[in-house]
């Protein structure tokens, strides 16, 4: 299994959820298949899986989808503890697990390719509905009813190392404006607008 | 701090519009915390680590809250990656409320406290977040509706940092 192939069945399933994905190739490879308004593509590693849960906490009547990677929430452990007490029951989160560090370009080994469980640590910080998948007819056997549930949900899904992100576009958007295209689908589907937009 | 004074620091921030804090707990503000548990105005978001907190609130702010982030002089050294990365660099506002641990007019300082209370300041200028330091309640509503306004104009965190009176 790899990650696109994930992302591929992913992708026909969003309709008004809001996506948050961290940097890394799923940020690369979601950008190239989801042209969705509601995705809020992040520069960075570490902070995905907690703007999705402030996300969360502010529209709790919407659906909330993180994309995050390994090293990515390697990197901030501590938000497994805090979005775990939250109680947030409108957040599921992918974690694509390829045990590498595949932006250093030299396959360098994440924790997860030696001694660490990210399930485990998930259910350790008090996240239950953690579990991990490892073929892609399980991905999709777990990623749909994930996606019809009202409850936090944590889903390892064990992936092959790809370079399929550097072989496809890179998005074009700024993060900038990034921010402010996912501002103005909120403002048209919640009917009003960032407190701090609008006071030019 | 004197409760009269946790008092009108949380009138003052819900009448601000703030509706949103996240926050790790220290010592010299956390009176604040029952009275905002107990207001409906607010939502909390109890986090363990600072890092988390800032992560959180910019996500509460793109959905549509005004959000704060409370935390003591350290927090902004463990925040710090994502004060940069994240808020900064979408240019997202928050309010960060600071209680300057260690600082100089720190009225329950100690040589625990004292090192990294004193690199708040340069901290906040190396990070260029706008700041005001607050040492009593002069103003105190006014200021935090400053503050507000200018991270909302700013698109970017600003602090208040909480000095003097309040770490009585």
């Amino acid at each position: 299994m790899n990650r696109y192939e994930c992302l591929q069945f992913l992708a026909p399933l969003i309709t008004d959820q809001l996506i948050v994905t961290s940097q890394s190739g799923q940020r690369i490879e979601w950008g190239s298949l989801s042209r969705h308004d509601g995705n809020l593509l992040l520069g960075e590693m570490g902070a995905a899986l907690s703007v999705g849960a402030g996300l969360a906490m502010a529209l709790p009547h919407r659906q909330v989808i993180v994309l995050e990677s390994d090293g990515s929430v390697l990197l901030t452990l501590s938000s497994l503890a805090t979005v775990a007490n939250l109680g947030i029951d409108n957040l599921i989160v992918f974690v694509f697990d390829n045990g590498t560090y595949s932006g250093t370009r030299i396959s360098e080994p994440t924790a997860t390719r030696g001694k660490s469980d990210l399930e485990q640590l998930a259910k350790g910080a008090g996240i239950d509905r953690s579990m991990t998948v490892r073929k892609l007819e399980d991905f999709k056997r777990h990623a749909a009813p994930a996606l019809a549930a009202k409850a936090l949900s944590f889903i390892v899904c064990k992936v092959a190392e790809s370079l399929m992100h550097r072989e496809i576009p890179r998005p074009d958007v700024d993060l900038v404006e990034n921010k402010y295209k996912f501002l103005r689908y909120l403002q048209a589907t919640e009917g009003k607008p960032a407190p701090f937009l609008g006071r030019g | 701090m004197e409760t009269e004074l946790a008092t009108r620091m949380v009138t003052g921030l819900a009448d601000a519009g703030i509706n949103f804090i996240s926050y790790l707990p220290e010592s010299r503000l956390s009176q604040i915390l029952p009275l905002m548990r107990e207001d409906a105005r607010f939502k909390l978001a109890p986090t363990a680590s600072e890092a988390d907190a800032v992560s959180i609130a910019v996500g509460a702010t793109l959905g549509g809250k005004q959000a704060a982030c409370y935390m003591e002089s350290t927090g902004i050294y463990v925040s710090c990656y994502q004060l940069v990365v994240v808020a900064l660099h979408l240019r997202v506002p928050i309010l960060l409320l600071v209680g300057h641990l260690g600082g100089f007019d720190d009225q329950r300082n100690s040589f625990l406290y004292s090192l990294p209370g004193r690199r708040l300041i340069p901290q906040l200028k190396a990070l260029d977040i706008e700041h005001s330091v607050l040492h009593n309640g002069d103003n105190l509503e006014a200021n935090i509706k400053t503050a507000v306004r200018t991270m909302n104009a700013l698109r970017e965190p600003v602090a208040l940092v909480f000095t003097g009176e309040f770490t009585v």
